[in-house]
């Protein structure tokens, strides 16, 4: 019996960086002392598309106390966080392809300063035709945004797993419906920022950024600049949240390391909260064709979906979000035949990314309704036609996907008893509902974007003379509280005590690299990893312990704290007087630790067969209660029950504030968040017009923990961050519907769509009744 | 984050002090709460080299019980109007249209001046400097089309204050204070229905105080619409007043705001005297949509502001008859 | 135009010659270096800047510097005592009110207003108080429960 067994894994503890944060000491990007530093601005394209003819910045440069003034002419090297598709510059070259896009930057001794030499900067372009919606861009004889993509198509998807022909052939019933989900963007509170200083002696840079992938921000950064990567060292201080809208190198970043060098000098930039909507990269706006086939009771037999994506007039991680949509159909329920095609097309709006639950939400909310309106239709409660479809695990998905732990059974059980679901449903007043979603994700995309033979993650824990245990890890906390989990983590193993633990991450002269926080992917494997070194120190530990002891390695416990020998606890050792055991000889100790997905995990063979891959999923059931005010078109979220199998949570603390958040911006855009453009301008770029929820709409979030125990996760835990979100729209959908009998199929459900589509109803009710009268008095 | 142009700052001590300065200069501002002027100076929307600081004025701060009625100073905050117990108790529709302003921190500074006087709104107008040069600028502010009304000669900024429909329905009299002397008006035709001149006041002219008459039998509330219950500017904000005769209607005021360039106190409702609650219902549903002028100002459309101010209306009489 | 303006901030006496359009933000982050205040949006939408102004929430993005001359500016900078942290800042950071900490100052500074003038809310009252604070992360239920939990009684009992 491990005496200190659950003293990290388990425990709900604080945050370990979360004093800093309620006192005001946290340092992010913005709060760096840097009185030497310029204001760095950059000037943004007006027009939607077109070619530059003319540039001219000479009035802004002749500007007293302008530093440095750069163009596109700054950096001919396209980046992107895909290798294959970078095409994207820091500042436009030869052609604009979205109102907004950098196309000039400046550092100036004050912001004053830099303001005024924007006003100076003359941009002439020939306009081209511009186009803000797919079937626009997609049309015969469009001018294409990037001369390589016929048809302004990024990425077309066509797959076919099983046989779809005969899967629908068997069904009893087969329905197919389109969904249309608003563009929405994570809003992250803290506005982005940059700050980098070049030193021209040295030829190096430091970049101090918001990011969540300091790793690429680093590689990104050489390629732009030319810079050999040695010379470049990038910092990444607290971040005020991410959401995934910087798990891509943005351009202001690249812009920023571009003036810091042609400045000579350390440049700030912080953007505006316009300028963070214009940046973007959020959850495109989609419409999904989904088709269901349905056995009388409720198995599926087959499902084919049509998804197009709008995805602004840059790549970005366009190829892996459109193939996620199709690839996470499975892995959830157990379908026998599944066809995809996704469309995902370039538009002259900002260019999306990648938002919590990455390609799944809209998928998910479009394929979860149709259940539900089938479910109905066939007369099946809506939680017993998901139990109807369950998987069983370990299993492999018919497009290469393994699933090795599976408690979406459970959390079923848990909000259909948490919700009273079975007393309630069918039950409440007009106007009252109850809706449920289902919803899955990956603990880490399987395969890393760049592949380069390296492990997936490395840890590294360093101990010396003050027996203090140093974690230096390259995982980027962004306020999902990653530093927290490693902690846990390594205190689990070494059975320490907390206080003998730091957490130094994100330098890159210090840290191991890490590929960054995204696709849930640091709990699992920077997790993994973070065992592994506290295993290998342990082992150091225990040796030292048994030279110090006098007996060996075999009949040392290790207590945490005291190290002994088994059966005789008379022979025991401080840590401390263990650790000087240990340095003897060696001097400081580093123990490494790496996790590597296996290749059998990493995917079908298929093309694009990695995306979708992990080597654990989360599973979340989440019901939704509603009111509706019919007259109004108005939607309240009244109360959430959310249960998530997110493996062993570590941190139950944490897990369930990473489901409420989840849920909570899953309701958000279900009912009021959406990005809208007029003739491609941003319309409604601040927080005063893209509606994030206020605390006083928001509900109360039930979190109940199902802990499946995952054969690879670190003690058994998978991720908890995305996987919740995508369950919510479908939740709250079918409660409306549960509520006043109409099913929406467009989000979000504005008070002004709501009411438009009941207008509908009603005058084709009215037609209805006018057309077949006798029917009308026969059936009464 | 946008830095707020060079300008001046003014302390005066008395409304004679503050009018006098504000003559003295074309771009001079008087300064309340700033939460709507501050954040518009921001966004480049108001050229200025004086801010005249209205908070160390006593008189405009003064609230209470005044001949049979109420006096209010332009000065007092929203949260203060918000929990005067006589404010609450004779004119809820006042108490709950100044609770409902924006967010908490907002109303602790916010005035009743500065809300009566709040700078009108269009999705067009209310944008970033950089935005507004890109879309060619509108009529409200730089340019010389209307993007709401493409031919109009008129600018359709809607006005969004919450109080004035509330103070409008209880006959509110504004008092003026002006280079020439002080006079006073119904509250109602401090407005014009024109996005940029909205205010009938002279440049150099400052709302002191309003004035309320006894509420007599009338029982008042304040609805309004938005997307989010705090934050948000109303889509559209109603106050009714009614004095009940019996099962019938003694008196019916109706006013909007959010509605068009002007808070609108609906015409012709004596009509409506006598009759019982569910007649008076319809002739008001009709009455209100004769005079309902909504444009598409708003990122929420006119037809929807319209069906919304309609269902208010409605419910706040079925509820005030049902107090 | 500038002008001398003498106020206190977290308990110091300050004079210092502020421009006129000083906001009391910027004042707070680029003259003193207090950076625990954030700036959120462009302006009166989000709450992140909340400070106390003589005891009470205020935006300091939309206040200027010169208009709180003679006045009392308290931050989150003010809060710990002793080094120790204050009731509100320990239960937002026990109960995990704060994730990424950016909304936290404002909010709990926002959070203390309301503690000061009334020392047991009600969740509808806490839920009021911070309608101006947007958060990002935590879809505030911990917050709501951190505010509870600052203002619990040792016993325990909480208004709901």
């Amino acid at each position: 019996m491990n005496p200190f067994k659950h003293k990290g894994a388990g425990q709900r503890i604080p945050l370990v960086d979360g004093i800093e944060k309620v006192t005001g000491r946290a340092r992010y990007t913005a709060d760096l002392f840097a009185p030497d530093a310029y204001v760095g601005r950059i000037f943004r394209s007006p027009y939607a598309h077109g070619d530059i003819l003319r540039l001219d910045v000479s009035e802004a440069r002749a500007l007293p106390g302008v530093i440095a003034i750069i163009t596109g002419e700054a950096c001919d090297q396209p980046y992107g966080v895909l290798p294959i598709a970078q095409n994207e510059f820091p500042l436009a070259r030869g052609k604009v392809r979205y109102i907004g896009e950098p196309v000039a930057a400046v550092a100036a001794i004050d912001d004053a300063t830099a303001r005024e030499a924007l006003k100076r900067i003359r941009l002439e372009v020939r306009e081209l035709p511009a186009y803000f919606e797919p079937e626009a861009a997609r049309a015969a004889g469009a001018v294409l945004l990037h001369d390589n993509r016929a048809g302004n198509l990024e990425r077309e998807v066509h797959h076919e797993f099983g046989d779809v022909a005969a899967g629908f052939a068997a069904a009893d019933l087969v329905r197919e419906e389109t969904y249309r989900c608003a563009e929405v963007v994570h809003a992250q509170m803290e506005p982005h920022a940059a700050m980098a200083a070049y030193d021209a002696e040295r030829d190096h840079l430091t970049m101090h950024s918001v990011t969540q992938v300091p790793y690429y921000v680093h590689l990104t950064l050489a390629r732009c600049l030319g810079m050999d990567a040695a010379r470049i060292r990038v910092i990444k201080p607290f971040v005020g949240g991410g959401f995934g809208a910087r798990v891509e190198v943005l351009n202001f970043e690249m812009v920023c390391g571009l003036l810091a060098r042609a400045a000579r000098g350390t440049v700030r930039m912080t953007l505006s909260r316009e300028e963070n909507f214009l940046t973007h990269r959020g959850r495109p706006q989609s419409h999904t064709r989904v088709k269901i086939g349905m056995r009388r009771d409720g198995v599926i037999t087959a499902c084919a979906m049509e998804m197009t994506q709008r995805g602004g007039a840059y790549g970005g991680y366009g190829i892996v979000t459109i193939l996620y949509s199709g690839a996470l159909l499975s892995g959830i329920y157990a379908i026998p035949a599944v066809k995809y095609d996704g469309y995902r097309v370039y538009t002259n709006t900002p260019p999306c990314g990648a938002m919590r639950g990455h390609g799944t939400v809209n998928a998910r909310h479009a394929f979860e309704s149709l259940l539900d309106t089938m479910a109905k239709e066939l007369g099946l409660d809506p939680i017993e036609v998901r139990r109807r479809n369950l998987l069983r695990a370990p299993t492999e998905t018919i497009n290469g996907l393994k699933v090795m732990s599976y408690g979406l059974p459970q959390c079923l059980d848990a909000v259909e008893g948490a919700s009273g679901w079975r007393d309630r449903i069918g039950r409440l007043p007009k106007g009252r509902g109850l809706g449920i979603g289902c919803s899955h994700f990956v603990s880490g995309s399987a395969k890393p974007i760049h592949f380069t033979g390296e492990p997936h993650a490395t840890i590294i824990l360093k101990l010396d003379f003050d027996a203090a245990i140093t974690i230096l890890t390259g995982a980027a906390d962004i306020g999902q509280g990653s530093s927290t989990i490693l902690t846990q983590a390594v205190i689990e193993v070494l059975g320490v005590d907390y206080a003998r633990i730091r957490v130094i991450a994100n330098d890159s002269a210090i840290t191991p690299k890490d590929n960054g926080s995204y696709s849930s992917r640091v709990t699992f494997m920077v997790g993994n990893a973070a065992v592994q070194a506290a295993e290998n120190l342990k082992k150091i530990l225990v040796e030292a312990a048994a030279r110090r002891l006098q007996a060996a390695p075999e009949s040392i416990n290790c207590m945490g704290e005291i190290y002994c020998v088994h059966g005789d606890s008379n022979r025991s050792a401080s840590f401390n007087d263990v650790v000087a055991e240990a340095l003897k000889g060696t001097g400081t100790i580093t123990a490494k630790g790496t996790f590597t997905c296996p290749v059998e995990f990493q995917g079908g063979k298929h093309k694009g067969g990695a995306v979708g891959s992990t080597m654990g999923f989360s599973y979340t059931a989440t019901v939704a209660e509603v009111s509706v005010d019919e007259e109004l078109g108005t939607v309240k979220v009244e109360k959430v029950w959310s249960a998530m199998d997110c493996g062993r949570a570590i941190n139950p603390l944490s897990v369930e504030g990473q489901v409420q958040g989840s849920v909570w911006m899953g309701m958000g855009q279900s009912l009021s968040e959406e990005t809208r453009y007029e003739d491609g301008r941003h319309i409604d770029a601040s927080l005063l017009e893209y509606h994030v929820p206020t605390i006083v709409e928001s509900p109360d979030v039930e979190v109940h923990i199902v802990e499946s125990i995952d054969p690879n996760g670190p003690f058994g835990a998978k991720e908890a961050s995305e996987g919740a979100l995508a369950s919510m729209p479908a939740a709250v959908v079918a409660a409306v519907e549960n509520a006043i009998g109409v099913r929406f199929t467009e989000l979000p459900l504005t008070p002004e769509r709501v009411l438009k589509v009941l207008a509908d109803r009603k005058r084709r009710e009215a037609r209805r009744r006018r057309a077949e009268p006798a029917y009308e008095e026969g059936a009464a | 984050m946008e830095p707020l142009p060079d300008f001046q700052l003014l302390k005066p001590r008395s409304v004679a002090e503050a009018v006098t300065a504000r003559a003295a200069s074309a771009h001079a501002r008087f300064l309340a709460g700033g939460t709507d002027l501050l954040a518009n100076l921001r966004s480049g929307l108001i050229e200025v080299d004086t801010l005249i600081d209205l908070g160390a004025i006593p008189e405009l701060h003064r609230l209470g019980a005044h001949a049979d009625g109420i006096r209010i100073g332009a000065g007092v905050t929203l949260e203060e109007l918000a929990a005067h117990p006589q404010v609450a108790r004779d004119y809820p529709a006042l108490a709950q249209a100044a609770a409902g302003v924006a967010g908490p921190t907002h109303r602790a500074v916010a005035t009743v001046g500065g809300n009566l006087c709040l700078d009108t709104r269009c999705r067009f107008y209310n944008q970033s400097e950089w935005w507004r040069a890109g879309n060619q600028h509108c009529l409200k502010l730089a340019g010389d089309t209307c993007r709401v009304a493409l031919k109009a000669d008129r600018c359709y900024a809607a006005f969004s204050g919450d109080l004035a429909p509330a103070l409008m329905v209880h006959g509110a009299i504004a008092e003026i204070a002006g280079a020439q002397g002080r006079r006073e008006l119904p509250l109602g035709e401090l407005y014009t229905d024109e996005g940029r001149a909205y205010l009938n006041l002279a440049p150099h002219e400052l709302l002191v105080a309003l004035r309320l008459p006894a509420a007599g039998g009338l029982r008042s509330g304040y609805e309004k619409i938005r997307i989010r219950a705090a934050i948000d500017f109303p889509l559209t904000g109603v106050a009714v007043a009614l004095r009940r005769d019996g099962e019938r209607v003694g008196e019916l005021c109706v006013a909007a705001t959010g509605t068009e360039s002007r808070p609108l106190r609906f015409a012709g409702l004596e009509v409506l005297q006598g009759m019982t609650r569910d007649a008076a219902l319809v002739t008001l549903d009709k009455l209100i949509r004769k005079q309902l002028g909504m444009m598409e100002t708003h990122l929420v459309s006119a037809g929807y502001r319209r069906r919304a101010t309609l269902v208010v209306a409605k419910r706040l009489v079925q509820r005030l008859f049902a107090a | 135009m500038k002008s001398l303006v003498r106020l206190r901030v977290n308990g110091i006496a300050r004079e210092d010659a502020v421009p006129d359009n000083l906001l009391l933000l910027d004042y707070l982050r680029e003259t003193l270096y207090l950076t625990g205040t954030k700036q959120g949006c462009d302006g009166g939408e989000c709450g992140a800047c909340t400070v106390l102004v003589d005891g009470k929430p205020r935006l300091s993005c939309l206040t200027l510097t010169a208009a709180v001359a003679g006045r009392e500016v308290e931050t989150i900078e003010s809060l710990a005592r002793n080094g120790r942290l204050s009731r509100l800042q320990q239960a937002f950071h026990e109960k995990l009110g704060a994730q990424c900490g950016y909304c936290t100052p404002g909010m709990i500074m926002a959070a203390e207003g309301l503690l000061r003038k009334n020392a047991s809310p009600s969740v509808a009252e806490i839920r009021a108080a911070l309608a101006g604070n947007l958060c990002r992360c935590t879809g505030y239920v911990k917050i709501v429960e951190s505010v509870q939990a600052a203002c619990a009684p040792p016993n325990g009992v909480t208004r709901t």
